[in-house]
């Protein structure tokens, strides 16, 4: 402040010319429509010259004459809204600026007094503190239009609107594992991975208008070191914003024990919503809070970065902490998909997380979620390693009625064609896997043409889930006392298997060579039952004196007996069985049909003679009729209805 | 990392040990060493915690060094407690009745531990908010000289210190919303802060959650084991389970904590267990503390918050008679009380986020412990199985 000192004219002329200086200055700050800087520079000129001026006939302090009017002026105008219940930013943008133009003056004048201190004045330090106190006034009044701003202009977004739901439609798969008796729904469809349309997604969390008015009073605020107050009201109304709308996402506060004693359908709801509120807070809500605080701090360095922090910390620690208690849960097989999600989500959101807490301060956030994400990753893998163990371990007491389709198959299946789309994750989560430490597998031979889809991880690990499968299918047979039901009941859940393979993308994982193979095993299955069957009861109908031309009445009425009776036996029996696959029913139909009929009608054909109704019970077309009963499900019998 | 200063050789000899004498019969013995040499660790180091050897500094109870000691010891006592029934063990010994029972009653606890460490997490948050305030009063009443101006801003920030220090616990209550005005606007020229219409969710762990209670909950079955059980493994699982109560009990007493009346209602812990008198003491010193305070409504034990809650008062009596430029003993009185408040920030600023860290560190030991301890019961399940 020597250059003032200097500057100090001592004879009359200077003061003459430092009068007309000061004179042109104040012209110039009366026009209209100066550039807010330009009005800054010409005010702070003016108090300059103003000072320059009370300086030089300063002894008697009358020379502070010019300076305490403005200050009077200015603080006219920051007092008389001390008294009115009005909002300033409420009653039009001239207001406004008209009182950030008197706290500026204020500002000024302060600048000005202090920049002359040196000299022991009394005048100039009762200025200095009256306009410390207008200012402080006025600050106080700023930081209340700050929070009625923030709050007035708040935008409301509703959490339906950002469509960042998944896409996934597989809900029926939340059963749990051992709960599963019902057919899951047929309905394919899985996500689509290219409508994951959250990306980059900022919206006015503060009306745009509002923006100016925000960062004026903040630069002002700043500059009058009333920038701690500025930061605990901003930090204060945003970090409320923040928490009302995650309220809408019905995300629940849970506790960690809630979340470990929680039933798995609320269980698999919450890790629904948190893959989906994770979405929208870090890629919508936290961007567009940052592009804000960008906005209204990005002038103010780290306190930047802080008030962010501050505004998202506890959010932010309730989103971390059901990914921890979720990660330290037991990983049942049914979480599977659900783990899977919410890593996919995560380390989809990492790169955002980093970015929105690159500095120092949110350096914890960074880590924590780092660290949330290997740990849902070896979740994922241990519920993965759970959903084979309860496959071969899982355990009948009582054969399923009718042979169908065993509900731990339909279950299995069901899951596992989910997988293809989770391909790039469990390729990464099971690399170190071995895909046979759970259930020994021999692979079969794939030949020379190994494409890369049969012989990634998952590839491996999807074949070990089915082998250990079908030997617990196997088992499974075991408990049916019948053995040709042993074989519909294998015959039905291979196919079963092999419908599901080629139906989806598991296709690409099993590779043809395993679909022919399993084709061939259910056929062989088929075969089985036929010979376990029918064998027997066509051995009746054969001739076993191929020589002579027929046989004896006493023989063919014995044989057609028995016949009849076997076949009943059969019919009785068979039409409780089930094939719920149509098509496999109509072609096992047709090659007993074949087989069976056309025995019989050889067999009526060779001794027209002996043909009466009493001992040919069923003509050939009625077996073959009878036939079409059989593996229905519906239990029917012949003697009982001819008995009555 | 003061978990390597005691039981760094300690951990070694167990496993070396075990080793060594696991498939004998013999190793009861050892055993019943192992469990006196624990029982004395937790012993000294409360011991500490309670009178400071000479050489140490003297912190005072419930201060944010205090209660990073407190962490410390935790931690130590556990990674003990852990070796001493884990390592170089049979699964199968575990899985045996009483621990078949006792074991997963201390996970259940760890569990309920978890929850309050989140609670104390959020609530170290508070504090801080409280420290900005506080620094905002500082830095206002360090101008010189200090005008009427100053002295207004440090009382407006005093004020919202207070009203989030006395905050009432049953509203859920907030240490933002208290201090605003905006959501009654200015109508009737009414400047005085009412408290806000919203209830923050951050702040809550959980809907009617309640840190009193769930420490009650965490006592549950915490019964001293007797007889035979008390010169076997019962023992450290009890003393831990004890050592883990009271630390998130003080913790809860010294840190703002979602619902935490009636929290000086005592656990029991018999006092002729030679191990537990220092924490006994430690446990009556706190417990009396609370009793005190507890009728006014207060932000907790914490050394410090007590101190900015005590210099406040008086730097709020002093800015509101305050009137340029004032009396110079009371301006002398008040750079004074200044002087302390900045040092208390000071404090704050340096040990908080440290405290904060160290909370999490324990969430996460908590957590590995607990898969530690389910694993080796799954492993210890199986290999009996067969026998039952």
């Amino acid at each position: 402040m020597d250059e003032h000192q200097s500057a100090i004219p001592t004879y009359e002329g200077d003061l003459h010319v430092v009068a007309a200086a000061h004179h042109i200055v104040k012209a110039l700050g009366a026009t209209k429509n100066l550039s807010h800087d330009l009005r800054k520079i010409l005010i702070d000129l003016d108090t300059h010259l103003s000072m320059i001026t009370s300086n030089i006939d300063s002894k008697g302090g009358r020379g502070f004459f010019d300076v305490e009017e403005r200050l009077k002026q200015a603080e006219r105008k920051i007092v008389s809204w001390e008294s009115d219940p009005v909002m300033i930013w409420d009653s039009g943008p001239r207001k406004a600026s008209e009182y950030l133009e008197a706290v500026d003056e204020i500002q000024t004048l302060i600048d000005g007094l202090r920049g002359l201190s040196v000299n022991e004045n009394r005048k100039q330090k009762e200025l200095l503190h009256h306009a410390a106190g207008v200012l402080q006034m006025a600050m106080s009044r700023l930081e209340e239009e700050l929070v009625h701003i923030l709050v007035q202009h708040r935008q409301q977004f509703k959490p339906k609107q950002m469509s960042s739901h998944s896409n996934r439609k597989d809900v029926v798969y939340d059963e749990s594992f051992v709960s599963v008796e019902d057919e899951p729904a047929e309905e394919t469809s899985g996500r689509n991975c290219s409508s994951d349309d959250s990306s980059e997604y900022i919206v006015d969390l503060v009306h745009a208008d509002a923006i100016p008015d925000i960062k004026s009073i903040a630069k002002v605020m700043f500059t009058s070191d009333y920038g701690q107050e500025f930061c605990e009201a901003f930090i204060g109304v945003q970090k409320e914003a923040l928490e009302q709308y995650f309220a809408t996402l019905e995300v629940g506060k849970l506790t960690i024990e809630d979340v470990l004693k929680m039933e798995w359908t609320s269980m698999s709801s919450e890790m629904n919503k948190w893959t989906w509120s994770m979405k929208i807070i870090f890629r919508v809500y936290l961007a567009s809070e940052k592009w804000l605080c960008d906005l209204v701090l990005g002038d103010f360095g780290s306190v930047n970065p802080f008030c962010f922090l501050e505004i998202s910390k506890s959010i932010i620690l309730c989103l971390l902490n059901f990914g921890e208690a979720i990660a330290m849960g037991p990983h049942q097989p049914e979480k599977l998909l659900r783990l899977l999600d919410m890593y996919e989500t995560l380390a989809d959101l990492l790169l955002d997380i980093d970015t929105l807490f690159s500095e120092e301060v949110g350096s914890f956030v960074r880590i924590a979620f780092h660290e949330l994400l290997e740990r849902l990753g070896d979740s994922a893998a241990a519920a993965f390693k759970a959903f084979g163990i309860a496959i071969s371990s899982n355990r009948s007491l009582y054969p399923l009625p009718g042979g169908g389709v065993h509900p731990l198959n339909k279950y299995v299946m069901n899951y596992i064609r989910m997988f293809p789309e989770y391909c790039d994750t469990l390729n990464l989560l099971l690399k170190d896997q071995d895909a046979g430490a759970a259930n020994p597998v021999t692979e079969p031979e794939y030949g020379q043409n190994v494409s890369l889809s049969t012989s990634c991880p998952i590839a491996c690990h999807l074949r070990s889930i089915t082998s250990s499968l079908e030997s617990n299918l196997q088992k499974k047979s075991k408990l049916y006392k019948n053995e040709a039901l042993q074989h519909i009941f294998l015959m039905n859940n291979v196919h079963y298997v092999v419908q599901k393979v080629k139906g989806s993308e598991l296709r690409l994982f099993f590779g043809d060579e395993w679909i022919r193979k399993h084709n061939a095993k259910f056929q062989q299955y088929a075969t089985n039952y036929e010979r376990a069957t029918w064998s027997s009861v066509v051995s009746l109908l054969k001739d076993d004196n191929p020589g002579s031309s027929s046989m004896s009445k006493s023989t063919f009425k014995e044989r057609c007996k028995g016949f009849s009776v076997a076949f009943e036996e059969v019919y009785k029996s068979q039409t409780s069985w089930c094939i719920p696959d149509p098509q496999l029913r109509e072609d096992l139909r047709i090659s007993t049909s074949l087989k069976v009929v056309h025995a019989y009608r050889t067999f009526l054909g060779r001794n027209p003679a002996h043909i009466d109704d009493k001992c040919v019970k069923h003509t050939a077309e009625d077996v073959e009729k009878l036939l079409l009963d059989l593996f229905e499900g519906s239990p029917r019998s012949l003697r009982s209805s001819r008995r009555w | 990392m003061p978990a390597t200063e005691y039981p760094g050789s300690f951990l070694g000899r167990i496993s070396i040990r075990r080793n060594q004498v696991i498939a004998m019969d013999g190793n009861h013995e050892q055993e019943l060493e192992d469990l006196e040499l624990f029982q004395k660790h937790v012993s000294d180091r409360f011991t500490e915690l309670l009178s400071p050897p000479d050489d140490a500094p003297v912190e005072a109870p419930l201060s944010i060094p205090w209660l990073r000691k407190l962490l410390d010891v935790f931690l130590c006592c556990e990674a003990e407690f852990k070796a001493i029934l884990l390592m170089g063990r049979d699964p199968s010994q575990i899985s045996k009745p009483p621990l078949d029972r006792l074991i997963p009653e201390l996970l259940d606890r760890a569990v309920k531990a978890l929850d309050v460490c989140n609670a104390v997490t959020n609530g170290v948050d508070s504090v801080r908010h409280c420290q900005r305030l506080a620094e905002i009063a500082v830095s206002a009443l360090n101008q010189k000289p200090i005008g009427d101006g100053q002295a207004r801003r440090a009382r407006k920030a005093l004020n919202s210190l207070m009203s989030a220090m006395n905050l009432d616990e049953k509203e859920g209550g907030s240490t933002k919303t208290t201090e605003r005005s905006w959501s009654f606007g200015r109508r009737g020229g009414n400047k005085d802060r009412a408290p806000g219409q919203f209830r923050p969710l951050s702040w809550q762990v959980a809907t009617n959650w309640s840190a009193a209670k769930q420490i009650q909950a965490m006592t549950t079955n915490l019964v001293a084991p007797r007889g035979g059980e008390a010169s076997g493994l019962a023992s450290p699982v009890y003393i831990m389970s004890v050592v883990m109560v009271f630390v998130m009990w003080a913790l809860v007493a010294a840190i703002p904590c979602q619902e935490r009346s009636g929290l000086a209602t005592h656990f029991p812990v018999p006092k002729q267990l030679s191990w537990a008198h220092s924490m006994i003491g430690l446990q009556e010193k706190i417990g009396d503390e609370w009793k005190k305070k507890e009728k006014k409504g207060m932000a907790g034990l914490l050394e410090e918050m007590q101190k900015m809650e005590k210099l406040g008062q008086s730097l709020i009596e002093f800015t509101d008679s305050f009137q340029f430029p004032g009396e110079t003993e009371k301006l002398e009185e008040a750079a004074a009380q200044v002087a302390e408040l900045a040092e208390t920030c000071r404090r704050m600023e340096e040990g908080l986020v440290p405290l904060q860290m160290q909370i999490r560190e324990v969430f996460h030991r908590i957590v590995r412990s607990r898969t530690e301890f389910l694993d080796v019961l799954d492993q210890g399940g199986k290999s009996s199985a067969p026998l039952v």
